[in-house]
């Protein structure tokens, strides 16, 4: 019902500004917002139920297509989640090639956060600054696995092709140029832009509590002051033996989600010269056979997606199949804090509280 | 004068109760001509100049450089079908037609290049030239209104509301200028300034004025009225084809106007040494120019109440205090 006085206002799940389709139903009076409703579900594709029909080695494309910003992440949770109900060991270089990818991926998503954001402020060139300097990483992707988005590159113990010969100085070097843009002109574009930091500071402020009371985790999380970050909580893969530090922010505004996230990229690049220096020679893939069988048993992985914790409950019942597969997915919990988040405020900061949560709608509806 | 010159030549030719007809036609070609041509470049040199910014090439495939993309573009929105559904016919058609017309109005009395070279010359055109300017707000709230569209709706009203707060501080700015050379034309304006130009006395003013400028013409960072994250096109979101044509040749109009005003009334117009008058002008011009197409692709968009409460807060008493002061100038 519409309100006196009170126009409803239908954004999405068609819009130039939603990350995908994200409806906002919001009731706004004057130029104030007075309730905010999110729909959900426009991109449902029932992936839980298309891992029941499908062997462990051929869900990885569905993996792909969750998160489609960070799909090697997807795939390496996958994996791990197969390997640990199998019982497979890999190699101590697939364990890094992992880790190197997993980073890769995580700068190259928070790349796009980084140009979608400034872009709903209202900065095109934020934007293409920042798919610039992604497609060096993207064209580095590409070298490695053959596909670009959705690379398909982890298999069950391992992955499908090694490290490509030299692949290590274009890394390094497409690395230090996205280095010097985020120390330099990220900053002139946005943490010094003066624009920038009337919008975002102080805009959709999202307490410790609110985080704990939604089930919020990540960088979002981080940039409210908590602490947590799976690769230091429980470490997997090899973040146990490199050296890197969690940004934490304690504002919880939309500025502070923008800043934790900037540094995470640095910190990204820190860990894949770690990686690289330490990258151990030896078979990069476990002899696993493509079908497998896996005993009776429930098996639960948590990972750090770019977007939050990414959680696989496996349930196993000796078949070539998964007997259920349950996704948890970081932005799913977010998204409801927008609810809360986007009464009284402006239409204008709407758009920028949704672009600081980064909302995927591929991993959110599944 | 153009139309004395013109009517010089023709009357040589044609006799006399005719040639002043065939000096109509001749100098009302030449005035389609020119102002069609002036905001399809300066739509070019925006794009380039974006494109350079953003390490992409810009418009490269129609004509050299890209030169025609702008006319080709244009034609294919003549070709575009008219879709609609529940407009206010009136106001949905008016609207375009208006502001194209107001704003290419400003070209044919805003001198071009050097004393005498405009179409139409009043002894009031700095006055003529913000009452073009000052026409748009009206025509954003028509139009918001005839789209019945809830997003249009807002717009409007955002419009409207920025540019009032706006058009103070403008008009405040050109009376300061009008005040300190006497006149409010801008041919004596500018010969008012062959000693010194106006930005020595006033340059906080020039600032004022660029900033006004930009948010009249709602050129980023000032385009919340048709902000197109949020508000997807704000009032133009229901136009599409030559009527959404006619507002973007409009704007890039209304950016020249702004820029050629800076030259004239701060940086000296035409006046300076060595090399004629015209490519001083133009290279003043083009300065300004540059300056203000830039803090579209370097800014972000500031919010509504933010942008109203700049206005009022910081640009009108600035303009009230700088006018005060010239007044003293004038006085003493």
């Amino acid at each position: 019902m519409e309100k006196e006085n009170s126009i409803r206002l239908n954004i999405g799940p068609v819009h130039p500004a939603m990350h995908g389709v994200l409806k906002l139903i919001l009731d706004v009076k004057g130029d104030t917002i007075i309730k905010a409703q999110t729909e959900i579900g426009f991109l449902h594709r029932a992936s839980e139920k298309i891992a029941e029909t499908r062997y462990f080695a051929n869900y990885y494309p569905i993996m792909d297509k969750l998160d489609y910003v960070s799909a090697l992440n997807m795939e390496i949770l996958y994996a791990s989640a197969v390997e640990k109900a199998a019982n497979i060991e890999i190699p101590a270089r697939a364990v890094y090639i992992r880790t190197i990818m997993a980073e890769i991926q995580r700068i190259m998503s928070h790349l796009v956060f980084i140009g979608s954001f400034g872009e709903d402020i209202g900065n095109m060139t934020g934007f293409i600054w920042a798919l610039r300097e992604r497609e060096l990483l993207m064209n580095v992707v590409e070298k490695i696995s053959g596909g670009r988005l959705a690379p398909m590159y982890i298999c069950n113990g391992g992955m499908f092709y090694d490290f490509p010969q030299g692949i290590e100085d274009d890394i390094l070097k497409a690395l230090s140029t996205i280095e010097n843009k985020v120390n330099h002109e990220y900053n002139a574009m946005f943490t010094k832009n003066q624009i920038f930091l009337s919008r975002t500071k102080g805009v959709g402020v999202l307490t410790k509590d609110m985080v704990k009371k939604y089930g919020i985790t990540g960088p979002i999380a981080r940039a409210s002051g908590i602490n947590r970050d799976l690769r230091k909580v429980s470490p997997y893969l090899a973040y146990d033996k490199i050296d890197f530090d969690i940004p934490i922010e304690n504002d919880g505004d939309t500025y502070s989600r923008f800043v934790v996230r900037t540094r995470e990229i640095l910190e990204s690049i820190k860990i894949i010269r770690q990686c690289i220096k330490d990258l151990p020679p030896g078979p990069y893939k476990a002899a696993v056979p493509w079908i497998i069988r896996i005993p009776k048993k429930d098996t639960l992985v948590k990972q750090e997606s770019p977007r939050g914790e990414m959680g696989v409950f496996l349930v196993t019942d000796g078949g070539d199949k998964p007997y259920r597969l349950k996704l948890r997915s970081p932005t799913f919990f977010a998204i409801h804090a927008l609810e809360e988040l986007l009464v009284n405020i402006r239409v204008a900061d709407a758009f920028v509280i949704v672009a600081s949560i980064d909302p995927v709608m591929g991993e959110v509806d599944r | 004068m153009i139309f004395n010159y013109v009517y010089s030549i023709v009357s040589a030719f044609v006799f006399s109760p005719l040639s002043y007809i065939v000096t109509f036609i001749i100098i009302a070609i030449l005035a389609v001509i020119v102002t069609a041509l002036i905001p399809v470049f300066i739509g070019w040199v925006d794009r380039k100049y974006a494109a350079r910014i953003e390490s992409r090439y810009g418009p490269v495939y129609v004509g050299p450089f890209g030169l025609l993309q702008n006319f080709a573009d244009l034609t294919k929105m003549l070709g575009k079908r008219f879709i609609s559904t529940n407009i206010d016919w009136l106001s949905f058609n008016f609207t375009p037609i208006a502001l194209a017309t107001a704003s290419f109005a400003m070209l044919l009395i805003i001198p071009l290049g050097g004393p005498g070279l405009e179409f139409i010359s009043i002894p009031y055109s700095l006055l003529f030239i913000y009452t073009l300017l000052a026409i748009s707000p009206l025509l954003l709230l028509v139009a918001g209104w005839g789209e019945n569209n809830k997003y249009a709706l807002i717009g409007g009203f955002r419009g409207a509301a920025q540019i009032i707060s706006y058009e103070l501080a403008l008009i405040v700015v050109l009376s300061s200028v009008a005040l300190l050379s006497g006149s409010y034309s801008i041919t004596s304006i500018v010969s008012g300034q062959s000693s010194i130009w106006y930005a020595a006395y006033l340059p906080v003013t020039m600032v004022v004025f660029i900033i006004a400028g930009l948010a009249i013409i709602e050129r980023e960072p000032f385009d919340v009225p048709e902000a197109s994250q949020e508000l997807q096109a704000g009032w133009k979101v229901e136009y599409s084809g030559i009527r959404y044509g006619f507002f973007l040749i409009g704007d890039y109009v209304r950016v020249t106007v702004i820029a050629m005003l800076v030259t004239y009334l701060f940086l000296g117009g035409w006046n300076g040494p060595f090399i004629s008058g015209i490519i001083w002008f133009i290279i003043k011009t083009a300065i300004v120019l540059m300056i203000i197409l830039t803090p579209r692709w370097v800014f972000g968009r500031p919010r509504i109440d933010q942008l109203i409460k700049f206005g009022w807060n910081w640009l009108l008493p600035l303009a009230v205090l700088n006018l005060i002061l010239v007044e003293l100038l004038v006085v003493l």
